[in-house]
Protein backbone atom coordinates (compact mmCIF):
# COMPACT_ATOMS: atom_id res chain seq x y z
CA UNK A 1 0.00 0.00 0.00
CA UNK A 2 1.59 3.28 -1.09
CA UNK A 3 0.08 5.84 1.26
CA UNK A 4 1.57 9.23 2.08
CA UNK A 5 1.68 9.69 5.83
CA UNK A 6 0.41 11.11 7.97
CA UNK A 7 -2.94 10.40 6.42
CA UNK A 8 -5.10 13.44 7.06
CA UNK A 9 -8.40 12.45 8.69
CA UNK A 10 -9.10 15.66 10.60
CA UNK A 11 -11.31 17.54 8.15
CA UNK A 12 -13.66 18.57 10.98
CA UNK A 13 -10.79 20.58 12.47
CA UNK A 14 -9.97 22.26 9.20
CA UNK A 15 -9.76 21.55 5.49
CA UNK A 16 -7.05 22.34 2.96
CA UNK A 17 -7.95 25.20 0.65
CA UNK A 18 -9.24 23.75 -2.61
CA UNK A 19 -6.88 24.66 -5.46
CA UNK A 20 -9.78 26.23 -7.36
CA UNK A 21 -10.45 28.46 -4.35
CA UNK A 22 -6.80 29.42 -3.97
CA UNK A 23 -6.65 30.50 -7.60
CA UNK A 24 -9.54 32.92 -7.12
CA UNK A 25 -8.05 34.25 -3.89
CA UNK A 26 -4.75 34.95 -5.62
CA UNK A 27 -6.56 37.20 -8.08
CA UNK A 28 -7.27 39.61 -5.22
CA UNK A 29 -3.85 40.09 -3.67
CA UNK A 30 -1.21 41.65 -5.88
CA UNK A 31 -1.05 44.88 -7.89
CA UNK A 32 -2.27 43.21 -11.06
CA UNK A 33 -5.28 41.89 -9.19
CA UNK A 34 -8.34 43.07 -7.32
CA UNK A 35 -6.50 44.41 -4.28
CA UNK A 36 -8.24 47.73 -3.64
CA UNK A 37 -10.34 48.49 -0.60
CA UNK A 38 -13.93 47.44 -1.31
CA UNK A 39 -15.08 50.50 0.64
CA UNK A 40 -13.33 52.83 -1.83
CA UNK A 41 -16.32 53.53 -4.03
CA UNK A 42 -14.72 56.66 -5.48
CA UNK A 43 -12.57 54.72 -7.97
CA UNK A 44 -12.86 51.73 -10.28
CA UNK A 45 -10.41 49.40 -8.48
CA UNK A 46 -12.42 49.88 -5.30
CA UNK A 47 -15.66 49.25 -7.15
CA UNK A 48 -14.13 46.11 -8.72
CA UNK A 49 -13.17 44.80 -5.29
CA UNK A 50 -16.67 45.58 -4.03
CA UNK A 51 -18.04 43.60 -6.97
CA UNK A 52 -16.01 40.55 -5.97
CA UNK A 53 -17.13 40.89 -2.35
CA UNK A 54 -20.78 41.11 -3.36
CA UNK A 55 -20.45 38.13 -5.70
CA UNK A 56 -19.03 36.12 -2.79
CA UNK A 57 -21.86 37.33 -0.57
CA UNK A 58 -24.35 35.97 -3.11
CA UNK A 59 -22.49 32.63 -3.21
CA UNK A 60 -22.53 32.22 0.57
CA UNK A 61 -26.16 33.28 0.78
CA UNK A 62 -27.15 30.81 -1.94
CA UNK A 63 -25.80 27.81 -0.04
CA UNK A 64 -27.96 28.53 3.02
CA UNK A 65 -31.10 29.88 1.35
CA UNK A 66 -30.53 33.46 2.48
CA UNK A 67 -30.69 36.84 0.80
CA UNK A 68 -27.23 38.39 0.17
CA UNK A 69 -28.14 41.38 2.34
CA UNK A 70 -28.51 39.02 5.27
CA UNK A 71 -24.83 37.97 5.19
CA UNK A 72 -22.39 39.77 7.50
CA UNK A 73 -18.69 39.01 7.06
CA UNK A 74 -16.73 38.11 10.20
CA UNK A 75 -13.32 36.62 10.98
CA UNK A 76 -14.75 33.13 11.43
CA UNK A 77 -17.43 31.10 13.15
CA UNK A 78 -16.15 31.99 16.63
CA UNK A 79 -16.67 35.68 15.97
CA UNK A 80 -20.03 34.91 14.33
CA UNK A 81 -21.13 33.02 17.45
CA UNK A 82 -19.99 35.87 19.68
CA UNK A 83 -21.74 38.48 17.57
CA UNK A 84 -24.93 36.44 17.40
CA UNK A 85 -25.17 35.56 21.09
CA UNK A 86 -23.80 38.68 22.75
CA UNK A 87 -25.22 40.93 20.06
CA UNK A 88 -28.74 39.53 20.39
CA UNK A 89 -28.62 39.34 24.18
CA UNK A 90 -27.50 42.96 24.47
CA UNK A 91 -29.96 44.22 21.88
CA UNK A 92 -32.88 42.50 23.61
CA UNK A 93 -31.85 42.91 27.23
CA UNK A 94 -34.91 45.09 27.82
CA UNK A 95 -37.13 42.07 27.00
CA UNK A 96 -35.37 39.55 29.22
CA UNK A 97 -32.07 38.03 30.25
CA UNK A 98 -32.55 34.31 29.73
CA UNK A 99 -30.63 32.28 27.14
CA UNK A 100 -31.00 28.57 26.27
CA UNK A 101 -28.21 26.40 24.87
CA UNK A 102 -26.89 22.85 25.24
CA UNK A 103 -23.93 21.28 27.03
CA UNK A 104 -22.48 19.88 23.80
CA UNK A 105 -22.11 23.14 21.90
CA UNK A 106 -18.77 24.29 20.54
CA UNK A 107 -16.64 26.24 23.00
CA UNK A 108 -17.31 29.38 20.99
CA UNK A 109 -20.94 29.14 22.13
CA UNK A 110 -20.32 27.70 25.60
CA UNK A 111 -17.77 30.30 26.59
CA UNK A 112 -19.83 33.14 25.14
CA UNK A 113 -22.87 32.02 27.13
CA UNK A 114 -20.71 31.69 30.25
CA UNK A 115 -19.57 35.25 29.67
CA UNK A 116 -23.19 36.38 29.60
CA UNK A 117 -23.83 34.37 32.76
CA UNK A 118 -21.04 36.26 34.50
CA UNK A 119 -22.69 39.50 33.44
CA UNK A 120 -26.00 38.56 35.00
CA UNK A 121 -27.83 36.63 32.29
CA UNK A 122 -29.50 33.35 33.23
CA UNK A 123 -28.46 30.45 30.99
CA UNK A 124 -30.25 27.09 30.76
CA UNK A 125 -27.86 24.32 29.70
CA UNK A 126 -29.78 21.48 28.04
CA UNK A 127 -28.35 17.96 28.25
CA UNK A 128 -28.78 15.89 25.08
CA UNK A 129 -29.76 12.24 25.09
CA UNK A 130 -27.25 9.40 24.76
CA UNK A 131 -27.57 9.82 20.99
CA UNK A 132 -26.32 13.41 21.29
CA UNK A 133 -29.65 14.86 20.17
CA UNK A 134 -31.41 17.83 21.80
CA UNK A 135 -35.13 17.61 21.15
CA UNK A 136 -37.50 20.44 20.33
CA UNK A 137 -39.63 19.50 23.33
CA UNK A 138 -36.60 19.96 25.62
CA UNK A 139 -36.26 23.47 24.25
CA UNK A 140 -39.98 24.18 24.48
CA UNK A 141 -40.03 23.09 28.12
CA UNK A 142 -37.43 25.62 29.24
CA UNK A 143 -38.47 28.70 27.25
CA UNK A 144 -39.78 31.37 29.64
CA UNK A 145 -41.31 34.82 29.41
CA UNK A 146 -37.86 36.37 29.68
CA UNK A 147 -36.11 34.05 27.19
CA UNK A 148 -34.56 36.10 24.40
CA UNK A 149 -32.29 33.59 22.63
CA UNK A 150 -31.90 29.87 21.92
CA UNK A 151 -28.55 28.73 20.51
CA UNK A 152 -28.29 25.14 19.26
CA UNK A 153 -25.66 23.87 16.83
CA UNK A 154 -26.68 22.11 13.61
CA UNK A 155 -23.92 19.46 13.52
CA UNK A 156 -21.79 18.61 16.52
CA UNK A 157 -18.09 19.09 15.87
CA UNK A 158 -16.97 16.12 17.97
CA UNK A 159 -19.49 13.40 17.22
CA UNK A 160 -21.10 14.62 14.00
CA UNK A 161 -24.75 14.20 14.95
CA UNK A 162 -27.28 16.38 13.15
CA UNK A 163 -29.77 18.24 15.31
CA UNK A 164 -33.32 18.77 14.12
CA UNK A 165 -32.95 22.53 13.98
CA UNK A 166 -36.12 22.96 11.90
CA UNK A 167 -38.25 21.61 14.74
CA UNK A 168 -36.41 23.70 17.30
CA UNK A 169 -36.71 26.72 15.01
CA UNK A 170 -40.46 26.25 14.76
CA UNK A 171 -40.73 26.25 18.56
CA UNK A 172 -38.66 29.41 18.82
CA UNK A 173 -40.63 31.18 16.09
CA UNK A 174 -43.93 30.29 17.77
CA UNK A 175 -42.69 31.55 21.14
CA UNK A 176 -41.11 34.72 19.75
CA UNK A 177 -37.56 33.77 20.72
CA UNK A 178 -34.50 34.48 18.55
CA UNK A 179 -32.93 31.26 17.27
CA UNK A 180 -29.18 31.07 16.59
CA UNK A 181 -27.55 28.06 14.93
CA UNK A 182 -23.83 27.35 14.77
CA UNK A 183 -23.58 25.76 11.32
CA UNK A 184 -19.78 25.69 11.07
CA UNK A 185 -19.81 21.90 10.71
CA UNK A 186 -22.92 21.59 8.57
CA UNK A 187 -22.74 24.19 5.81
CA UNK A 188 -21.43 22.50 2.70
CA UNK A 189 -21.99 19.03 4.16
CA UNK A 190 -25.76 18.77 4.61
CA UNK A 191 -28.57 20.96 3.24
CA UNK A 192 -28.94 24.22 5.17
CA UNK A 193 -32.02 26.36 4.55
CA UNK A 194 -32.50 29.25 6.93
CA UNK A 195 -36.11 29.66 5.79
CA UNK A 196 -37.17 26.05 6.31
CA UNK A 197 -35.30 25.98 9.63
CA UNK A 198 -36.82 29.23 10.93
CA UNK A 199 -33.34 30.38 11.87
CA UNK A 200 -32.73 34.03 12.79
CA UNK A 201 -28.95 33.94 13.14
CA UNK A 202 -26.58 31.35 11.65
CA UNK A 203 -22.80 31.12 11.91
CA UNK A 204 -20.64 29.71 9.11
CA UNK A 205 -16.92 29.39 8.53
CA UNK A 206 -14.71 29.43 5.44
CA UNK A 207 -12.06 26.94 6.45
CA UNK A 208 -14.38 24.02 7.19
CA UNK A 209 -15.51 24.04 3.55
CA UNK A 210 -12.13 24.07 1.71
CA UNK A 211 -11.92 27.85 1.95
CA UNK A 212 -9.37 29.97 3.83
CA UNK A 213 -9.02 30.41 7.57
CA UNK A 214 -9.77 33.82 9.06
CA UNK A 215 -13.07 34.38 7.33
CA UNK A 216 -16.62 33.55 8.31
CA UNK A 217 -20.09 34.98 8.12
CA UNK A 218 -23.18 35.47 10.18
CA UNK A 219 -26.62 35.22 8.63
CA UNK A 220 -28.81 37.90 10.20
CA UNK A 221 -32.46 37.64 9.29
CA UNK A 222 -34.00 40.78 7.82
CA UNK A 223 -37.64 39.75 8.02
CA UNK A 224 -38.59 39.47 10.78
CA UNK A 225 -35.49 41.44 11.62
CA UNK A 226 -33.07 40.02 14.16
CA UNK A 227 -31.62 43.03 15.97
CA UNK A 228 -27.99 42.86 17.06
CA UNK A 229 -25.77 45.11 19.12
CA UNK A 230 -22.42 45.24 17.27
CA UNK A 231 -19.30 44.09 19.08
CA UNK A 232 -16.79 45.84 16.83
CA UNK A 233 -17.25 49.54 16.11
CA UNK A 234 -15.43 51.79 13.67
CA UNK A 235 -16.45 52.71 10.15
CA UNK A 236 -19.91 51.21 10.02
CA UNK A 237 -19.06 48.41 7.60
CA UNK A 238 -21.53 45.56 7.13
CA UNK A 239 -24.58 47.69 7.90
CA UNK A 240 -22.96 48.80 11.13
CA UNK A 241 -22.92 45.27 12.51
CA UNK A 242 -19.22 44.54 12.02
CA UNK A 243 -16.79 47.30 11.25
CA UNK A 244 -13.39 46.77 9.68
CA UNK A 245 -11.88 46.75 6.19
CA UNK A 246 -13.16 43.76 4.27
CA UNK A 247 -10.51 41.16 3.39
CA UNK A 248 -11.35 40.76 -0.28
CA UNK A 249 -9.17 37.70 -0.92
CA UNK A 250 -10.55 35.86 2.12
CA UNK A 251 -14.11 36.75 1.24
CA UNK A 252 -13.66 35.72 -2.39
CA UNK A 253 -12.15 32.45 -1.17
CA UNK A 254 -15.10 31.76 1.08
CA UNK A 255 -17.51 32.57 -1.70
CA UNK A 256 -15.76 30.23 -4.12
CA UNK A 257 -15.63 27.50 -1.49
CA UNK A 258 -19.35 27.79 -0.82
CA UNK A 259 -20.15 27.85 -4.57
CA UNK A 260 -18.13 24.66 -5.12
CA UNK A 261 -19.71 23.06 -2.05
CA UNK A 262 -23.17 23.80 -3.41
CA UNK A 263 -22.26 22.03 -6.63
CA UNK A 264 -20.48 19.06 -5.09
CA UNK A 265 -21.61 18.33 -1.54
CA UNK A 266 -24.32 15.84 -2.45
CA UNK A 267 -21.94 13.65 -4.44
CA UNK A 268 -19.25 14.12 -1.77
CA UNK A 269 -21.68 13.01 0.92
CA UNK A 270 -22.52 9.76 -0.85
CA UNK A 271 -18.84 8.93 -1.34
CA UNK A 272 -17.85 9.92 2.19
CA UNK A 273 -20.77 8.01 3.69
CA UNK A 274 -19.52 4.86 1.97
CA UNK A 275 -15.97 5.46 3.24
CA UNK A 276 -17.20 6.14 6.78
CA UNK A 277 -19.20 2.92 6.82
CA UNK A 278 -16.17 1.04 5.53
CA UNK A 279 -14.08 2.55 8.34
CA UNK A 280 -16.63 1.61 10.98
CA UNK A 281 -16.95 -1.94 9.65
CA UNK A 282 -13.18 -2.26 9.78
CA UNK A 283 -12.91 -0.99 13.36
CA UNK A 284 -15.85 -2.57 15.11
CA UNK A 285 -14.49 -6.06 14.48
CA UNK A 286 -11.84 -5.31 17.12
CA UNK A 287 -14.48 -5.66 19.83
CA UNK A 288 -14.85 -3.23 22.71
CA UNK A 289 -15.39 -0.40 20.24
CA UNK A 290 -18.15 2.15 20.79
CA UNK A 291 -19.65 4.48 18.22
CA UNK A 292 -20.36 7.86 19.79
CA UNK A 293 -23.52 9.64 18.74
CA UNK A 294 -26.58 8.56 16.82
CA UNK A 295 -25.59 5.98 14.17
CA UNK A 296 -27.87 7.43 11.47
CA UNK A 297 -28.42 11.13 12.19
CA UNK A 298 -24.88 12.20 11.40
CA UNK A 299 -22.89 13.88 8.68
CA UNK A 300 -21.35 11.57 6.13
CA UNK A 301 -17.68 12.01 6.92
CA UNK A 302 -17.40 11.97 10.70
CA UNK A 303 -16.90 8.95 12.94
CA UNK A 304 -16.18 9.24 16.66
CA UNK A 305 -15.17 5.99 18.30
CA UNK A 306 -14.18 4.99 21.84
CA UNK A 307 -11.93 2.00 22.48
CA UNK A 308 -12.20 -0.05 25.66
CA UNK A 309 -8.97 -0.78 27.44
CA UNK A 310 -6.87 1.78 25.58
CA UNK A 311 -5.71 5.10 26.98
CA UNK A 312 -6.42 8.05 24.71
CA UNK A 313 -3.07 9.83 24.59
CA UNK A 314 -1.16 6.62 23.96
CA UNK A 315 -3.59 5.71 21.22
CA UNK A 316 -3.25 9.11 19.61
CA UNK A 317 0.55 8.89 19.78
CA UNK A 318 0.55 5.32 18.48
CA UNK A 319 -1.57 6.53 15.58
CA UNK A 320 0.76 9.35 14.59
CA UNK A 321 0.70 8.09 11.01
CA UNK A 322 -2.86 9.37 11.07
CA UNK A 323 -3.79 13.02 11.58
CA UNK A 324 -6.82 12.46 13.82
CA UNK A 325 -8.04 14.14 16.98
CA UNK A 326 -9.12 13.14 20.44
CA UNK A 327 -11.32 15.02 22.83
CA UNK A 328 -9.52 14.23 26.04
CA UNK A 329 -6.64 16.02 27.70
CA UNK A 330 -3.89 14.35 29.67
CA UNK A 331 -2.04 16.83 31.79
CA UNK A 332 -2.31 15.36 35.25
CA UNK A 333 -3.13 12.18 37.14
CA UNK A 334 -6.77 13.06 36.68
CA UNK A 335 -7.56 13.53 32.98
CA UNK A 336 -10.19 15.84 31.65
CA UNK A 337 -12.36 13.78 29.34
CA UNK A 338 -14.28 15.17 26.39
CA UNK A 339 -17.13 17.28 27.74
CA UNK A 340 -19.29 16.24 24.79
CA UNK A 341 -18.83 12.54 25.45
CA UNK A 342 -19.38 13.01 29.18
CA UNK A 343 -22.57 14.94 28.44
CA UNK A 344 -23.97 12.04 26.39
CA UNK A 345 -23.21 9.62 29.21
CA UNK A 346 -19.93 7.95 28.28
CA UNK A 347 -17.90 6.91 31.31
CA UNK A 348 -14.48 8.45 31.97
CA UNK A 349 -12.48 5.64 30.38
CA UNK A 350 -14.45 5.62 27.15
CA UNK A 351 -14.58 9.40 27.02
CA UNK A 352 -10.78 9.49 27.37
CA UNK A 353 -10.15 6.90 24.67
CA UNK A 354 -12.15 8.47 21.87
CA UNK A 355 -10.77 9.21 18.45
CA UNK A 356 -12.51 11.45 15.93
CA UNK A 357 -11.97 10.42 12.33
CA UNK A 358 -13.24 13.07 9.94
CA UNK A 359 -13.04 12.33 6.25
CA UNK A 360 -13.19 14.87 3.47
CA UNK A 361 -13.00 15.76 -0.19
CA UNK A 362 -9.50 14.36 -0.67
CA UNK A 363 -9.84 11.18 1.42
CA UNK A 364 -9.39 8.00 -0.61
CA UNK A 365 -10.37 4.39 -0.08
CA UNK A 366 -6.72 3.48 0.43
CA UNK A 367 -6.46 6.16 3.16
CA UNK A 368 -9.33 4.45 4.98
CA UNK A 369 -7.80 0.99 4.51
CA UNK A 370 -4.50 2.28 5.92
CA UNK A 371 -6.33 3.82 8.90
CA UNK A 372 -8.16 0.57 9.65
CA UNK A 373 -4.92 -1.38 9.54
CA UNK A 374 -3.04 1.07 11.79
CA UNK A 375 -5.85 1.34 14.33
CA UNK A 376 -6.34 -2.41 14.55
CA UNK A 377 -2.61 -3.04 15.06
CA UNK A 378 -2.12 -0.32 17.64
CA UNK A 379 -5.28 -0.97 19.65
CA UNK A 380 -4.35 -4.63 19.90
CA UNK A 381 -0.78 -3.75 20.91
CA UNK A 382 -1.85 -1.27 23.59
CA UNK A 383 -4.46 -3.65 24.95
CA UNK A 384 -1.78 -6.32 25.26
CA UNK A 385 0.29 -3.91 27.39
CA UNK A 386 -2.58 -3.01 29.72
CA UNK A 387 -3.52 -4.78 32.94
CA UNK A 388 -6.84 -6.58 33.14
CA UNK A 389 -9.68 -4.17 33.73
CA UNK A 390 -11.65 -6.55 35.95
CA UNK A 391 -9.93 -5.23 39.07
CA UNK A 392 -9.68 -1.56 39.72
CA UNK A 393 -8.02 -0.63 42.96
CA UNK A 394 -6.27 2.38 44.41
CA UNK A 395 -2.99 0.62 45.16
CA UNK A 396 -2.50 -2.87 46.39
CA UNK A 397 0.02 -5.60 46.94
CA UNK A 398 -0.22 -9.35 47.02
CA UNK B 1 -6.21 16.82 23.04
CA UNK B 2 -2.91 18.63 23.16
CA UNK B 3 -0.23 16.01 22.77
CA UNK B 4 3.07 16.92 24.46
CA UNK B 5 6.42 16.51 22.81
CA UNK B 6 8.00 13.18 23.54
CA UNK B 7 11.70 12.62 24.08
CA UNK B 8 13.56 9.98 22.11
CA UNK B 9 13.74 7.91 25.29
CA UNK B 10 9.96 7.95 25.66
CA UNK B 11 9.53 7.15 21.99
CA UNK B 12 11.94 4.22 22.16
CA UNK B 13 10.42 2.72 25.27
CA UNK B 14 6.86 3.30 24.07
CA UNK B 15 7.57 1.46 20.83
CA UNK B 16 9.53 -1.39 22.38
CA UNK B 17 8.91 -1.43 26.13
CA UNK B 18 11.32 -3.84 27.72
CA UNK B 19 9.71 -5.69 30.61
CA UNK B 20 6.20 -5.42 29.21
CA UNK B 21 4.11 -8.61 29.72
CA UNK B 22 3.38 -11.44 29.59
CA UNK B 23 3.07 -11.60 33.34
CA UNK B 24 4.46 -14.45 35.41
CA UNK B 25 1.19 -15.59 36.91
CA UNK B 26 0.92 -16.72 40.51
CA UNK B 27 3.66 -18.58 42.28
CA UNK B 28 5.56 -18.71 45.54
CA UNK B 29 8.37 -16.67 44.04
CA UNK B 30 6.15 -14.03 42.42
CA UNK B 31 4.82 -10.81 44.01
CA UNK B 32 2.89 -7.97 42.50
CA UNK B 33 2.11 -4.34 43.09
CA UNK B 34 -0.74 -2.41 41.54
CA UNK B 35 -1.67 1.26 41.57
CA UNK B 36 -3.98 3.63 39.76
CA UNK B 37 -7.43 3.67 38.34
CA UNK B 38 -8.63 3.18 34.78
CA UNK B 39 -11.22 5.93 35.15
CA UNK B 40 -8.46 8.40 36.05
CA UNK B 41 -6.39 7.37 33.06
CA UNK B 42 -3.47 5.51 34.66
CA UNK B 43 -3.17 2.01 36.06
CA UNK B 44 0.06 0.06 36.43
CA UNK B 45 0.91 -3.42 37.65
CA UNK B 46 4.41 -4.75 38.33
CA UNK B 47 5.29 -8.37 38.98
CA UNK B 48 8.60 -9.35 40.49
CA UNK B 49 10.04 -12.87 40.30
CA UNK B 50 12.28 -13.37 43.30
CA UNK B 51 15.33 -15.52 43.67
CA UNK B 52 15.85 -15.44 47.41
CA UNK B 53 16.25 -11.71 48.16
CA UNK B 54 16.99 -10.66 44.61
CA UNK B 55 14.66 -9.46 41.85
CA UNK B 56 15.38 -12.10 39.23
CA UNK B 57 12.96 -10.65 36.73
CA UNK B 58 10.43 -7.83 36.52
CA UNK B 59 7.39 -7.52 34.29
CA UNK B 60 4.79 -4.80 34.03
CA UNK B 61 1.49 -3.97 32.43
CA UNK B 62 0.41 -0.37 32.04
CA UNK B 63 -2.65 1.56 31.00
CA UNK B 64 -1.67 5.16 30.57
CA UNK B 65 -0.04 7.79 28.45
CA UNK B 66 3.28 7.13 26.62
CA UNK B 67 5.24 8.53 29.57
CA UNK B 68 3.64 5.97 31.89
CA UNK B 69 4.52 3.05 29.62
CA UNK B 70 8.06 4.36 29.18
CA UNK B 71 8.46 4.91 32.94
CA UNK B 72 7.28 1.40 33.78
CA UNK B 73 9.74 0.05 31.22
CA UNK B 74 12.57 2.14 32.72
CA UNK B 75 11.86 0.88 36.23
CA UNK B 76 11.41 -2.71 35.13
CA UNK B 77 14.73 -2.75 33.29
CA UNK B 78 16.66 -1.22 36.21
CA UNK B 79 15.14 -3.53 38.81
CA UNK B 80 16.27 -6.82 37.33
CA UNK B 81 19.15 -8.49 39.10
CA UNK B 82 19.08 -6.09 42.03
CA UNK B 83 18.92 -7.30 45.62
CA UNK B 84 15.95 -5.99 47.55
CA UNK B 85 18.34 -4.49 50.07
CA UNK B 86 20.35 -2.75 47.35
CA UNK B 87 17.55 -1.08 45.42
CA UNK B 88 18.58 2.42 44.38
CA UNK B 89 16.73 5.20 46.10
CA UNK B 90 15.83 6.82 42.80
CA UNK B 91 12.93 4.57 41.81
CA UNK B 92 10.81 7.68 42.02
CA UNK B 93 8.59 9.75 39.78
CA UNK B 94 11.08 12.61 39.89
CA UNK B 95 14.00 10.41 38.83
CA UNK B 96 12.12 8.76 36.02
CA UNK B 97 10.79 12.14 34.86
CA UNK B 98 14.36 13.34 34.59
CA UNK B 99 15.48 10.19 32.78
CA UNK B 100 12.65 10.50 30.28
CA UNK B 101 12.84 14.28 29.98
CA UNK B 102 9.16 14.39 30.93
CA UNK B 103 7.34 17.69 31.43
CA UNK B 104 6.24 18.67 34.93
CA UNK B 105 2.57 17.98 34.22
CA UNK B 106 3.43 14.30 33.81
CA UNK B 107 4.54 13.91 37.42
CA UNK B 108 1.01 12.89 38.46
CA UNK B 109 0.83 9.85 36.16
CA UNK B 110 4.46 8.99 36.96
CA UNK B 111 3.64 8.91 40.67
CA UNK B 112 1.23 6.07 39.90
CA UNK B 113 4.15 4.14 38.37
CA UNK B 114 6.24 4.85 41.46
CA UNK B 115 3.40 3.68 43.73
CA UNK B 116 2.91 0.44 41.81
CA UNK B 117 6.62 -0.38 41.95
CA UNK B 118 6.85 0.51 45.62
CA UNK B 119 3.85 -1.74 46.30
CA UNK B 120 5.59 -4.63 44.53
CA UNK B 121 8.79 -4.09 46.50
CA UNK B 122 6.80 -3.92 49.75
CA UNK B 123 5.14 -7.21 48.83
CA UNK B 124 8.57 -8.73 48.13
CA UNK B 125 9.92 -7.57 51.47
CA UNK B 126 6.86 -8.98 53.24
CA UNK B 127 7.36 -12.27 51.42
CA UNK B 128 11.00 -12.34 52.47
CA UNK B 129 10.15 -11.49 56.05
CA UNK B 130 7.65 -14.32 56.15
CA UNK B 131 9.93 -16.83 54.45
Amino acid sequence: MNTRTPVYLDYAATTPVDERVAEEMCECLTRNGCYANPASSSHQPGRDARGRVEQARREVAALIGASPTEIVWTSGATESDNLAIKGAALAHADRGRHVVTSRTEHKAVLDTCRSLEQQGWDVTWLVPGEDGIVTASQVADVIREDTVLVSIMHVNNEIGVVQDVAEIGAVCRERGVIFHVDAAQSAGKVPVDVQAMSVDLLSVSGHKVYGPKGIGALFVRRGPRARLEPLIHGGGHEWGMRSGTLATHQIVGMGAAFRIAAEEFRADSIRLGDLRRKLWEGLKGLGGVWLNGDPERRIAGLLNVSFEGVEGESLLFALRDLAVSSGSACTSASREASYVLRAIGRDDQLAQSSIRFSLGRFTTASDVEFAISRVRDQVQRLRSLAPASSENLGARVS
Amino acid sequence: MTVPAYSNEVLRRFEEPSGAGPMFGQGPDVVRGVAGDFSRGTRVEFQLRLREATIAACRFQAYGCPHVIAAASWMSERAEGVALTDLPTDFTALAVAEALDAPAEKLGPLLVVEDAFAAAVAAAQDRQAGA
